[in-house]
């Protein structure tokens, strides 16, 4: 092995390992002349010398190497042409194992390197980094994923598990052949921020933002700040008042000379991209309060959008049929209107002596049971703060009207908030009455028969009466007449769909807008510079929205910490040289200002020529598939990197098993 | 069909959606067979026809699309995704070539069931099938390739180009 350099560096493997090596000697024969024949085609066909390619094989401390022969792999991907240094490390992430790749680019003038440890999420940037130490550009390395794709998912397969190890290694040198050094992508940086949305994840976003010295321009499109939060008397778990809260966030950004506060205002078109979005807002900034169109250029735009309660059908759950059927916001508003002193509970000129919280109305829908939205769709996720919404109110209730009796109709009860689970607790010692029901088996909210809506205050029986299958007493169905029902409701997404359409924002299948990942980049969306904050994203408590405002403006200042923004160099561009100005590639791209083409002169005539641009490029690649001539491509990702791949996973490799085979790697 | 014919199928996961969700398959420890090859993409709308021939010419005897469906991060390249393995399904069809071998399917980060089960389906269908007929890939795989070349000439896409080769 002339110039492989092997260091299994794992002791009682010579029996196993001497075999392999007798055997292998003929066959790295064999390898060495094709290695040599293919070098004498590159060079007659003047394409340049095959590259030097260092492949580091991860144990992972046996999570890896309990399953893969580690040290076969080595060997084998040893023989891949290019490969000129195959190592196993027991852990590639430690110090020691990115020194070793660094040190061996320097030292053996590596032009490639690729590591095949765990999935790329979790390393590929740390051995990027590792590439860059040694002064060999980051983009030509590739990540191989043997554990969670690997070792974990063929445990009781490690020969097929060593097998693929080698294939997948053996693509990664071969999409590595036709790699090409990237920079990242350098763009200035405005830096000013956009906060659409005045509730209080508007608020602390920009609040957190001028503290770091940020210019922020914060869009309310009513006439107030605060959001929902104004229609909210004490909010749990605190118990403050809302108001408070709200009052708070407001002197904080009214009194900054860092935030400019448009309220009545709209952002009307945004386009550009990180660093350099070009907006345009309407609001009464004309002469006299007339309406009127300002341009205002920003860096990062957040998103505070918030959220709509749920607005019950006509006749759901008798809403807007029976004068005393009211969501949890009317509810709430009613509470707060009524006069302090008063000794009994009245509502729409009804006395109430009863009322029926229920639980999931607009949320966790369910196929076949429940009607969907007008655009077909139904909630069938947990709006996640309505059970404690009803459990706080339902406690107040009985505290403030001791002789008003409160029923509780739930699927299943979610207070899982710190703080919030006391609610429950406390529900129940303070007497309100628990039905749960199978969402299969939905519970039924009627008129009580022969209770007429006008019913005189004398009577008995509730107007309303709700029959549930009850699991709590195993499945008895059971009838009860009230005077009132609180229907909870839960959050739907702020109508913000033309936002969505002009920043392409994407959504979930809920409609709120998505995050690139939930655990690693919450708040982030795949357009690059614009983040999320609050209930503009999922259903969320006060508590959250804060957090989450508060991660986006910080995550926003970190943006303006360069003068320069960076971007992935993963975006289109196209081969002048092959180009022919066709255009099939604008049809394909759906982001403005990405893909054109220009007048060029080319040998002393004008052509047309695509062109691509880079910061407004995101990187789906539909362009390329059309491309008649493969003029454009995806760099970092392009179309003969994935055939060179596929190519390498079907090259014939020894097996895995204790025979090793004579096979042509070619 | 030969004994003991083990499938090769080749995965083109989505960077956002189904690559996680084949890694969340290894970390609940489930497995699938170590002949499934997966591929890391931002998004599978990049590959022309006959990226997917070839790969069936080089003895891929499956494909699956492990896309982010309806919850892919790029405006419009879902839908334009879905209209090109719809062209290539009829291409193959025509020419022979048994459209089980394809599937576009859409995975999240946490599907692992729906992961194993579009496997353990492809599987399935491959082993009935048996290995793929390579020959007549590559055949289609150079009609694909001149019917781009001809969208090229006549600036049309898909299968606008087939129909309008075959009016001129
Ligand atoms: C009935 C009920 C009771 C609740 N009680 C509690 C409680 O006690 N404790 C608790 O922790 N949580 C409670 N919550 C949750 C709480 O309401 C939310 O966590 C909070 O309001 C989220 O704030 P936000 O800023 O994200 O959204 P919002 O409050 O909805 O604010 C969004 C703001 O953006 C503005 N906006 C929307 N679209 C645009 C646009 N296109 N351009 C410009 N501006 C726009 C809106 O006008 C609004 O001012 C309750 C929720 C409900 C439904």
């Amino acid at each position: 092995m002339s110039d492989n350099t092997h260091s299994t560096g794992q002791p009682g493997k010579e029996d196993h390992e001497e075999a392999v090596l007798k055997d292998d000697a003929e066959y790295r024969q064999q390898h060495e002349t094709l290695k040599r024949q293919q070098a004498e085609d590159r060079e007659r066909a003047g394409v340049p010398p095959e590259p030097k390619v260092g492949v580091y094989i991860c144990r992972c401390g046996g999570n890896i190497s309990d399953v893969v022969d580690v040290e076969r792999v080595a060997q084998v991907v040893g023989m891949v042409p290019g490969v000129t240094v195959s190592k196993v490390h027991t852990f590639m992430c430690s110090d020691p194992g990115q020194h070793t790749i660094s040190n061996d680019i320097l030292e053996q003038g590596l032009d490639r390197v690729v590591v095949a440890s765990c999935s790329p999420f979790l390393h590929e940037q740390t051995f990027r980094g590792a590439v860059s130490r040694g002064n060999l550009n980051p983009y030509l390395y590739e990540h191989v994923n043997i554990r969670e794709q690997g070792s974990w998912a063929h445990k009781h397969d490690p020969e097929g598990a060593t097998k693929l190890a080698i294939q997948m290694i053996t693509a990664a040198v071969g999409k590595l052949h036709n790699a090409q050094p990237l920079e990242l992508i350098k763009l200035p940086n405005h830096r000013k921020a956009l906060v659409i949305g005045g509730g209080i994840a508007g608020m602390k976003a920009a609040a957190e933002l001028a503290a770091r010295g940020i210019q922020v321009i914060l869009v309310e499109n009513s006439e107030r700040l605060g959001g929902r939060l104004n229609d909210l008397g004490r909010i749990y778990p605190s118990e403050t008042l809302a108001g408070d809260l709200v009052n708070d966030l407001v002197r904080q950004v009214r009194n900054n000379p860092k935030i400019d506060i448009l309220l009545n205002s709209k952002v009307t078109a945004v386009d550009g991209f990180i660093g350099n979005f070009k907006t345009v807002i309407e609001g009464p900034f004309g002469p006299g309060g007339g309406f009127d169109k300002r341009d205002i250029v920003v860096g990062a735009i957040i998103m505070a959008t918030g959220y709509r309660p749920y607005v019950p059908r006509d006749g759901e759950f008798l809403y807007r049929q029976d004068r005393c059927v009211v969501t949890t916001p009317e509810y709430i508003q009613m509470m707060q209107s009524m006069d302090p002193k008063a000794k009994h509970l009245e509502y729409n000129g009804r006395t109430i002596r009863s009322v029926a919280f229920l639980h999931c109305v607009g949320s966790r829908q369910l196929d076949g049971i429940h009607e969907p939205q007008p655009d077909g769709t139904l909630n069938t996720y947990c709006s996640r703060t309505c059970c404690s919404t009803i459990l706080h109110q339902a406690v107040a209730l009985r505290k403030r009207f001791p002789q008003v009796q409160v029923y509780d109709f739930h699927r299943d009860i979610r207070t899982y908030g710190r703080g919030e689970e006391e609610y429950y607790t406390e529900a129940s010692k303070a007497g309100v009455v628990f039905f749960r029901y199978n969402g299969e088996e939905p519970l039924q909210v009627e008129r009580t028969p022969g209770a007429s809506a006008r019913q005189s205050n004398s009577r008995k029986q509730g107007p309303i009466t709700i029959t549930v299958k009850d699991m709590l007493t195993w499945g008895e169905e059971i009838a009860v007449p009230v005077d009132m029902v609180v229907l909870g409701v839960g959050m739907m997404p702020s109508h913000i769909e033309d936002l969505v359409e002009s920043i392409k924002l994407p959504t979930g299948e809920d409609h709120f807008l998505q995050e690139v990942h939930p655990k690693l980049r919450p708040v982030e969306v795949s357009v690059n510079g614009v983040l999320i904050a609050g209930t503009a994203q999922a259903p969320m408590n006060i508590q959250e929205t804060l957090n989450a405002a508060g991660a986006a403006a910080v995550k926003a200042a970190a943006m303006f910490a360069h003068e320069m923004v960076e971007l992935n160099p993963f975006v289109a561009s196209v081969d002048a040289s092959l180009c022919c100005g066709e255009g099939l590639c604008v049809t394909q791209c759906d982001y403005e200002g990405a893909l054109q083409l220009v007048e060029k002169e080319v040998d002393g005539q004008m052509v047309q020529r695509a062109e691509v641009n880079a910061g407004l490029c995101v990187g789906c690649g539909a362009c390329v598939a059309v491309c008649p001539h493969r003029a454009m491509e995806l760099n970092g990702w392009r179309l003969d990197q994935f055939e060179a791949m596929v190519d390498g996973l079907m090259a014939e490799t020894p097996h895995a098993d204790c025979e090793p085979q004579l096979v042509n790697l070619g | 069909m030969a004994d003991g014919f083990t499938p090769k199928i080749l995965v083109l996961a989505t960077e956002k959606c189904a690559y996680p969700g084949a890694d969340a398959v290894g970390k609940a420890h489930l497995e699938y067979p170590s002949e499934v090859f997966i591929l890391r993409v931002l998004s599978p709308v990049l590959f022309p026809e006959d990226y997917y021939l070839r790969a069936y010419s080089k003895g891929i005897d499956g494909i699956i699309i492990a896309s982010c469906g309806s919850d892919c991060p790029y405006h419009g390249a879902y839908e334009r995704l879905a209209k090109r393995i719809d062209d290539l399904t009829i291409h193959m069809k025509d020419g022979g070539l048994e459209i089980e071998r394809m599937r576009l399917t859409a995975i999240c980060t946490v599907c692992i069931k729906a992961f194993l089960k579009e496997i353990a389906e492809m599987e399935e269908n491959l082993i009935k099938l048996g290995p793929v007929d390579r020959a007549l890939a590559e055949k289609l795989r150079q009609e694909s390739r001149q019917r781009l070349e001809f969208s090229g000439r006549y600036g049309l896409t898909g299968n606008a180009a087939t129909a309008e080769r075959v009016a001129l």
